[in-house]
Formats: structure tokens, sequence, C-alpha cells
């Protein structure tokens, strides 16, 4: 029998590093990706007929580029499985995948698993979030990265981070700029925590770009604002609105939502560095810092892994003070575009996949624990297992919701066709 | 070279390599049906396989994520069926 891999669970920017870096040191490496080619959101390429690419900084092009070319160096270490959903792990330890292609789940036992599956974006809701035409504004760049084109008719962009002017650049770039990008935090109105932010080595040139393609194509960039609602009108959206203390209406046909990233945690195993079959998290599935630092925290979980496997790991020290960088220019970030929570109207939806509202939330105990929200409330029990739900609800609370624990499979659904023709890596 | 799939019975031109997502979104089909008249329908919103709400049934097949899968000729697609959706 030969030497059981090590698994890493995700094909961007982390767990491609993670892969590299156990690959170059001679480690067997299963790396299993559930799109059908690696990269991630961050590095998402181009399907294979649309030719134009989207503007985007060098340098995450470069280090993409760097990245693939060593896969390539020691593609012979590594076992790359597109197409392959991650289930979760079974009462045995067994780490299950759906092989979407070849329609059957299979078992892996590895020697050691990285699971560096990203972050969700965080949404705060409101009166109509659930509706056709409402996307989230990394869901919309993912598409335009692979299409190259924009959606068509008006867009519209709202939410708080940087991602709204760089996805507002973007669009502006392939031909359709938003009508406006309305950012509810007021950056302007901290100039020392911008200062901070600069100071900090946070991207204030690609940030420069980003207003600079939005001031050629006057895309209003409004600090303060907020969607208050967005209803159904025809083939698009009429969308509620408030700007400092003004109330406006526009009719768009997308509404394109962001309130920030969190690591997706849901059914994933938890972090056991130390146990017999080692389990690691990497990327912004750990902590969400962002593509540059998840290629840092990706070689981090490898050269851990390798310290706990008996090699070496001089380099650690320097990537934890370059992971130290990235977690203050995030915090500035966030500093910069602090705003004060609001509370929605109580018909807004919380749990989309079980039609809960914030009035359905409310009728249940302040202090209702994580399984009475679950069982009575019904809230994440759907069919996201309140990846969105979930972080709606600890930041109305005040207080996070604590997890299923330990997590259970399967994390997606899974059809039973394809769980009866289970296949495992034990039977030689 | 393109093809086309079924979106419930009508043609969806898709480009290769291309997501089903990508393709219903072009053709202007942003509304992924409503299973009954008490939960929202569906809809591509996370484009990363993360938030289900683009999930479509599949003739013959198990339903996938239309934001994760690529387009195949001749697949025949629809909104996902209401089974199991509902509880009170």
């Amino acid at each position: 029998m030969t030497e059981a891999p090590i698994l890493i669970v995700g094909g961007g920017p982390a767990g491609a590093s993670a892969a590299a870096t156990l690959a170059e040191a001679g480690l067997p490496v299963l790396l299993v990706e559930q799109r059908d080619q690696l990269g991630g959101a961050i590095h998402r390429q181009p399907a294979n007929g649309a030719g134009n690419h989207v503007w985007r900084p060098a340098r995450h092009r470069r280090n993409w580029a760097a990245l693939t070319a060593r896969l390539r160096a020691c593609a012979g270490m590594i076992e790359i499985r597109t197409q392959t959903v991650f289930l979760g792990v079974d009462g045995e330890g067994r780490f299950l995948f759906d092989d979407r292609r070849a329609g059957r789940v299979f078992a892996s036992r590895p020697r050691a698993a990285i699971v560096a599956v990203g972050a969700v974006e965080t949404i705060r809701p409101f009166p109509g979030w659930e509706l056709p035409g409402v996307m989230t504004a990394g869901g919309a760049q993912v598409l335009l990265k692979e299409t190259g084109r924009p959606p068509e008719g008006p867009i519209l962009i709202a939410g708080s981070g940087p991602l709204l002017p760089a996805l507002a650049a973007q669009l502006a770039r392939a031909g359709n700029p938003p009508v406006a990008v309305l950012e509810r935090g007021r950056p302007w109105r901290r100039p020392a925590t911008l200062a901070r932010l600069a100071l900090a080595g946070g991207p204030m040139g690609e940030a420069a770009a980003y207003a600079a393609a939005l001031a050629l194509a006057r895309v209003p960039y409004r600090g303060g604002a907020v969607v208050t609602r967005a209803e159904p009108d025809g083939a698009g959206l009429t969308v509620g609105m408030r700007i400092g203390a003004d109330e406006r209406v526009l009719r768009v046909r997308h509404l394109l939502i962001h309130d920030g990233i969190e690591p997706n945690r849901v059914g994933i195993p938890l972090p056991a560095p130390e146990a017999a079959v080692p389990v690691l998290l990497a990327g912004d599935g750990r902590e969400a810092l962002g593509a540059d630092a998840a290629l840092l925290d990706g070689r981090r979980a490898a050269l851990q892994l390798l310290a706990r496997l008996g090699a070496g790991a001089a380099e650690l020290a320097g990537l934890e003070s370059r992971l130290e960088r990235a977690r203050r220019v995030q915090a500035a970030l966030a500093q910069a575009l602090r705003s004060e929570p609001v509370e929605p109207a109580p018909e807004t939806l919380i749990c989309r996949c079980e039609g809960r509202s914030y009035a359905d939330l409310q009728a249940l105990d302040g202090d209702a624990s994580a399984r009475e929200i679950r069982l009575m409330g019904r809230f994440g029990l759907g069919a996201c297992q309140g990846r969105f739900c979930g972080p709606m609800i600890a930041a109305l609370r005040g207080r996070p919701v604590p997890a299923a624990s330990p997590p259970r499979w399967p994390l997606r659904p899974v059809s039973v066709a394809a769980l009866a023709r289970l296949s495992t890596d034990e039977t030689e | 070279m393109s093809g086309h799939f079924f979106w419930s019975g009508m043609p969806v031109a898709f480009l290769p390599g291309e997501t089903i997502a990508a393709a219903l979104l072009r053709a202007g089909i942003a509304d992924l049906g409503r299973p009954d008249g008490h939960l929202p329908g569906g809809r591509v919103f996370c484009g990363i396989g993360a938030c289900q709400g683009c999930v479509v049934a599949v003739e013959d097949a198990a339903p996938v994520e239309s934001c994760l899968t690529p387009a195949q000729e001749g697949l025949r697609l629809g909104p996902l069926p209401a089974t199991g959706a509902g509880h009170d």
C-alpha cells in the first residue's frame, strides 16, 4: 500500500499554496476542489470560451501564475480532483466527498488534512434581500470573472467594505458601471483611521486605482448610505434607500449586496493539529484576512504540518509577522468603515431557506440557546445550514450563535444514489 | 462552439465551460422558480455553492448548485420540486 496522502480541501490560494509547499517537501497530496478549475473566488478563471479577462490588480495575476507554476513543477506528487464537493467527516473519521462528475461518494482516510474552504459573505438583511435579482457582490464578481461580461441593465451596489468599490470599478471597466455605490460606513469622517490604514500597509494604490475608475465612469460613492427595502418591479427591483437623512427610491435590474466576509465554518471539522490524523484550517476559512494573507496562511499550515510530521519549520516566524500585518490592515479597515447596527423591520426575512422572519426570531426568548433557535425557531435548519442567517442572528443578538458540535455531515445535499455508490480508499 | 440545455422545457444557450447559473442569467432568467407560496423561490445569490439558493432539479439525476456546475448539452433542468419544503 502506498503512503496515505495529505488531504487538502479547497483549491483557492490557501489550499493551492499548502499543496505546493507539501509536495515540494516530498509528501503526496490529494487536493480536492468543488469547481472544475482551481483558483477559488479570487482567482476564478474565465470559462473556456471567454477570452476577455476582467481588470484586476496585476499582483493577484502574478501570485496565481507563480503558484500554478509550482503546482505544475511537482504535479507527480499532487492528485487533483475537481468538481468534487466536501461533505464532512463521518463518525469513523473518514472524509467524505461527492464526486459530481462520477456521481459517486468517496471516503478518504488521509494522513492529515488541511481544510481551506474560504469565506462566506455576510449580509445585513432588509425586506426584499431574498428576491431574485439580489445577489452578493462576491457572487457577482465571480460571475464577472468567469464570463467577462457584466450583467445587463442598471446595477446598484450596497453594503460595506472594500469589495464594493473594487467590483464597481471592474463593472465600469467591463462596460456597465453601477448607478451608485452605497457604503454603510462613513470612511471620510474617520481620517485618523484612514491614515492608520495607509500606515499599516493597506492597499492604498489599489484603492486609488478603483477610485479613479469610478470617477472616470461618474459612479457616485456615497457614505452613510443604506438600502432599506427592495420590491419586485417587472423584470427589475424598486430599491428604497437612505443616504444620510434623505430617503430615495431607484429602479434597478440588479442589486448587489455585501457586508464583509466570515470564515466558512458550517459543518467544517474543528481544528485538531495534535490529533493522530491532524486537521488544520487555512486561509479565509480560518481567519478572513484576504487573498494575499491566504497564500501565506496556506504555507503556514503546510509548514506546521511538516513540523508535526517531523520536518523543519524555520520560516514560520516570518510568516506569522506578515500575517499580523494583514490582521492590522483588516482591523484598520473595519474601524474606518464601522457603522451602528440597524434593527430590521419585523417582516424582514432572516432565514431564507425556511422562510423565517425577524418577527419569528423576536418571538423566541432573548437568551434562547443555539439549539432552541434551530429547533423551535427553525433558523439555520434549511439547505444552507445557517451559513447566512447564522452571522445575521449573531449580529442582531450581539453574540455568536454556537454551532452544532461536533459538526455533522453531509454539509451539502447529496443524492442517495451517489451515496449508494460509495467507494473508499481503504479497500485495496 | 456553444450548446443548449433546457430550462422548464425552454432552450437556453451556453458557451463552453460556462456554468448553468451564468447561462440562465445571460438569458434573463433570474427567478429560478417558486416551489410553493410559503418560501421564497430559487435564485443565484452567493456564487460559491454556500447559500444553496440556486440549486436546480436535473432530470434523471441529483439536483445541483447551478453556480458550481458546468452546463452540458441537452440537460433538462427546472425549479426544485417542493418536496420537503414547508413545515407548518
